[in-house]
């Protein structure tokens, strides 16, 4: 515990006593990210407010041994900016400046705090945005999103936030400063900034970051599409894309889902449909409205029984909002549940489904589907009820839902990352070597093992400890954000 | 019987295993480590001379027998392929879709893994990024024989650390790759390319006239007195937002067919370079361009030597091909123009240098800030450097 008390000395004189957080009723504001189910209380955090501020608290951690946990706005839904006891919480939150918007070179240079979404807003007035949208958007960081790769409903079309990333300040664990990536997407040698996106704070602290920004499409179309069996979606969505067209987002609700989401939203989903498929389409308006003809036909072929239109951008919103409430809404159905976050092959969704409902059936258990059809990503979401006992079985299920995923070809997630929650299974979808070589990469930046230890690699303690079940963020409770 | 390859390229006589499937490739490299031998990796062997020089190597491990096509699955816009596999025939194998790549090299049959191991890219790299953005999982073989897999085969995937990133541009000095996963897009109806006249110093606002607009341009290259616009889509899509394109700018030939071809090919065909030519490839700031171009051609007269210029407008890369006078002038031309690059912030790598040349002027510039990392990852990957000597020295 000394090596803490004078690490809190010497960091006050650095950042000054409102940058350093000791109180432990405080701390406890630290003690999880999004998944509540595990906790630890750090034994300080640290607010910095320069690039040469986190510097100093790294190089001062690295010189007393004491492992350090980057912190965007805690939104993450693996655990990985759970602290480490006896080690200290960097968080980002107070690094929020809009460094420089460069409208000409459709970029901007921003700190690690600002939110994914502050930066399309303050490029909107040129037409530019942001691409990649996770649905927490509006508090998450772009640190987070760097740390996690994030991505969104948008990404089948744009890609993930390593397409959209081209230099990444970053502060190593020995404490020096390096850019990794450069002005423009070409570096010279082996690319470091794309390593360090999805490292999930392992490698490195972020302290700026320089987006690449898109220009607006000209034209948006969106339509939910109602299919009498969830194959039937299924197959419209690998028509749509045999056909060579690459909506911008394409996604299925499932009965259960739609269910709860109506009860909570009402956005106009049709309550007795067994699946509802929603599609966007962007681009140059007269080709995106040939396209969005031709996805409406394609719908017909595989026999959808109604299809909305959005009509102008309110109604957008609206389709948009019964889907992006389905998470929370599942609330309303059943008092707890697990979010799953697995990818299957495209073409094996329809057998992951299926297979996922056999597993539920098995174990007595409801599981709602709401997911990013495009891509694969599955977000099964697994209804439970403590006060019968069921949460173990629940616990396992989910698990065997992630697990299933990798058997059939896929990934152990999709975009949350793997973090504390995911760290022991990732030996069934990598081998020893492969994890080996992980390891390898990890010390060469970080030999000590300070750089928020014990995330993404297993490792022995981790995998004796649980989850716990889904809870909703403060900000979801409060309807902030949405979990999509 | 360690021979030389400082010619870089014809490193045809030395001792050469060619594996034709990953256990072989496992096999070699771990028969290389048990003899302490230093390895070359080689795919169709026609970037050898990017980088700087490798020092003689004991054994070669050329790639192009690891040329199988492991899974297509056109439905999930995937294709796993033996990284010797080259790709154009990859892209022969695809029904309707493609590899949206165009990196200048491809014809002359470049193979998937050196074309992810030089990082290169076309002019598609305005929109679909390099192989780095279109790679989502490899499998590797390390110096001492490890085979590690990193990524997958679905496309959304954040599970472990992207090491295809890492493997992107290491010119074979971290680990042979041996198995690579690829996104497919559908490859597009149509193309048509607006071909604008106007001086390279022009280039950055015009280009911002189009990029600007929501026409949706693929690729914005400038090459030879022109700025090209690429618009790919349905047949009346593409033709009509050339058309726009060339109304917003007032000016302009809307190209299709031979003539688009032709107007490419000819871009590419001052990347790839050519015998006794030095080409240099730069990132920077994309609006730097005319600051660049105007610098090196006055560098090229001080010292009497031609340099070919043509850009990314949209994303800041550039191909400079230096041609005619002496090794030292070329050597002068890149060290005094690589200087002012890199204090812009930027990067120079030497794709080609013409004989003598990197006598006057180091392959690569000085040390990046990032070098003791590359050279602990260099040292936790192949500690004993036996892959590649020499092929980012003085980095690591
Ligand atoms: C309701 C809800 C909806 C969500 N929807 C999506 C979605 O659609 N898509 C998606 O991808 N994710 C989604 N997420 C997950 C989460 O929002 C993202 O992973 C996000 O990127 C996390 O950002 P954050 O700032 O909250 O990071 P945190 O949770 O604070 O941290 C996440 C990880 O990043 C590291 N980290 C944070 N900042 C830095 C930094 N500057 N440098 C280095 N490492 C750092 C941490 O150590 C930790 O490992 C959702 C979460 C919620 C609660
Ligand atoms: C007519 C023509 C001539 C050309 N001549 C040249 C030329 O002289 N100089 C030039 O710079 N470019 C040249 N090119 C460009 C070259 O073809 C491309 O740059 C391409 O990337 C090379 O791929 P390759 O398979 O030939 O790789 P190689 O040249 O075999 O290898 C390139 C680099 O990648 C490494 N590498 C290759 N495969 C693997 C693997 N599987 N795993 C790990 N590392 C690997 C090698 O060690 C080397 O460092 C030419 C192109 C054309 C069309």
């Amino acid at each position: 515990m000394t090596a803490i008390a004078d690490l809190r000395e010497t960091l006050t004189t650095v950042l000054g006593p409102a940058g350093v957080i000791s109180d432990p009723v405080e701390l406890r504001t630290y003690e999880c990210d999004g998944l509540a189910g595990y906790r630890v209380v750090p034994s300080l955090v640290l607010l910095p407010t320069t690039t040469a501020e986190v510097a100093a608290v790294v190089r001062a951690c690295h010189r007393a041994k004491v492992p350090f946990v980057a912190r965007g706005a805690g939104t993450g839904l693996s655990g990985g900016a759970l602290p480490v006891a006896e080690g200290v919480v960097i968080s980002l939150q107070r690094m929020r400046a809009l460094v420089e918007v460069d409208p000409a070179n459709h970029r901007a240079v921003v700190q690690p705090g600002v939110t994914n979404l502050a930066i399309s807003r303050a490029v909107a007035s040129h037409d530019l945005y942001y691409a990649p949208d996770p649905s927490s958007q509006q508090v998450c960081t772009i640190g987070g999103n760097v740390a996690e790769n994030s991505g969104g409903a948008h990404c089948l079309k744009y890609g993930f936030t390593t397409n959209h990333v081209l230099a990444l300040e970053t502060v190593l664990p020995d404490g020096s400063v390096v850019w990794l990536g450069g002005p423009s997407p070409e570096v010279a040698g082996p690319d470091l900034r794309g390593l360090m996106v999805g490292s999930e704070g392992t490698l490195g602290i972020v302290t700026g970051v320089v987006v690449r920004l898109l220009r607006k499409p000209e034209a948006v179309h969106t339509l939910l599409a109602d299919f009498p069996s969830i194959e039937q979606a299924g197959n419209t969505v690998t028509d749509i894309i045999g056909a060579g067209i690459v909506p911008a987002a394409m996604e299925i609700m499932d009965q259960l889902a739609i269910e709860a989401s109506e009860a909570a939203v009402g956005a106009g989903y049709t309550l007795e449909t067994p699946a509802a498929l929603v599609i966007e389409l962007d681009g140059p308006a007269d080709e995106c409205g040939e396209l969005f003809e031709a996805v409406q036909e394609l719908c017909h072929r595989n026999g959808t029984t109604k299809i909305r239109v959005a009509a102008d951008d309110a109604e957008r919103a609206r389709i948009w909002t019964g889907r992006k409430a389905a998470f929370a809404a599942v609330g309303r159905i059943s008092p707890q549940y697990f979010v799953q976050d697995g990818v299957v092959p495209r073409t094996r969704l329809a057998e992951a489904l299926g297979t996922i409902a056999a597993m539920g059936a098995e174990a007595g258990l409801r599981v709602a589907n709401v997911f990013h059809a495009g891509d694969g990503n599955l977000h099964p979401l697994v209804l439970y009820d403590d006060a019968r006992g069921e949460h173990e079985r629940a616990e396992k299920l989910s698990k065997a839902i992630a697990e299933l995923c990798v058997d059939l070809g896929g990934s152990l997630s999709g975009e949350h990352g793997i973090g504390t929650d995911k760290a022991c299974s990732m030996p069934v979808m990598f081998g020893e070597d492969d994890l080996a070589t992980m390891d390898r990469v990890r010390r060469a930046f970080d030999p000590d093992g300070l750089c928020n230890p014990g995330k993404v690699l297993p490792t022995p303690r981790l995998c004796g400890e649980k989850p716990g079940p889904y809870r909703p963020h403060p900000l979801e409770a409060d309807g902030v954000i949405e979990r999509l | 019987m360690s021979s030389s390859v400082s010619d870089r390229t014809s490193t045809g006589e030395l001792p050469t295993v060619r594996p034709t499937d990953l256990a072989q490739a496992r096999d070699a490299m771990r028969d290389a480590a048990r003899a302490g031998h230093r390895v070359l990796v080689r795919g169709a062997g026609t970037a050898q001379s990017w980088g700087a020089p490798v020092e003689p190597v004991d054994v070669v491990v050329d790639t192009t027998g690891l040329d199988r096509l492991v899974a297509y699955n056109p439905a999930d816009m995937t294709v796993a392929v033996g990284a010797g596999m080259t790709m154009a025939d990859l892209q022969d194998r695809l029904k309707g879709q493609r590899v949206a790549l165009d990196a200048a090299r491809i014809p002359a049959g470049a193979t998937v893994g050196g074309l992810l191991a030089t990082g290169d890219g076309g002019p598609l790299r305005a929109s679909y990024g390099t192989l780095r953005d279109l790679v989502i999982g490899i499998t590797v073989v390390l110096a001492d024989g490890t085979v590690a897999r990193s990524g997958g085969h679905v496309i959304k995937n954040v599970a472990g650390y992207d090491l295809t990133k890492l493997f992107a541009g290491s010119l074979g000095s971290f680990g042979l790759v041996a198995e690579v996963v690829l996104r497919v897009h559908p490859r597009p109806e149509a193309s048509r390319t607006l071909a604008v006249p106007c001086p390279v110093t022009a280039a950055v606002p015009v280009a911002g006239v189009v990029l600007s607009s929501p026409l949706e341009p693929v690729a914005v290259d400038w090459h030879d007195g022109r700025l090209l616009v690429r618009f790919e889509g349905t047949a009346a899509g593409a033709a009509t937002r050339a058309e726009k394109a060339r109304e917003l700018l007032g000016r302009g030939e809307v190209l299709g067919g031979d003539s688009e071809e032709a107007a490419w090919s000819g871009l590419a065909a001052l990347v790839r370079g050519e015998e006794g030519r030095t080409v240099l490839r730069a990132g920077t700031r994309p609006d730097q361009l005319a600051e660049f171009a105007e610098l090196l051609g006055s560098l090229a007269d001080r010292h009497g030597v031609t340099a070919a210029l043509t850009a990314g407008v949209g994303v800041g890369v550039s191909t400079v091909a230096l041609a005619g006078g002496t090794p030292a002038g070329h050597g002068a031309v890149l060290a005094a123009w690589r200087a002012r690059v890199l204090a812009a912030g930027g990067s120079v790598t030497v794709h080609r240098a013409a004989e003598g040349v990197l006598e006057s002027a180091p392959a690569w510039g000085p040390a990046p800030a990032t070098a003791p990392l590359l050279r602990a990852i260099k040292q936790q990957l192949d500690a004993d450097h036996r892959l590649a000597p020499g092929r980012f020295a003085p980095w690591f």
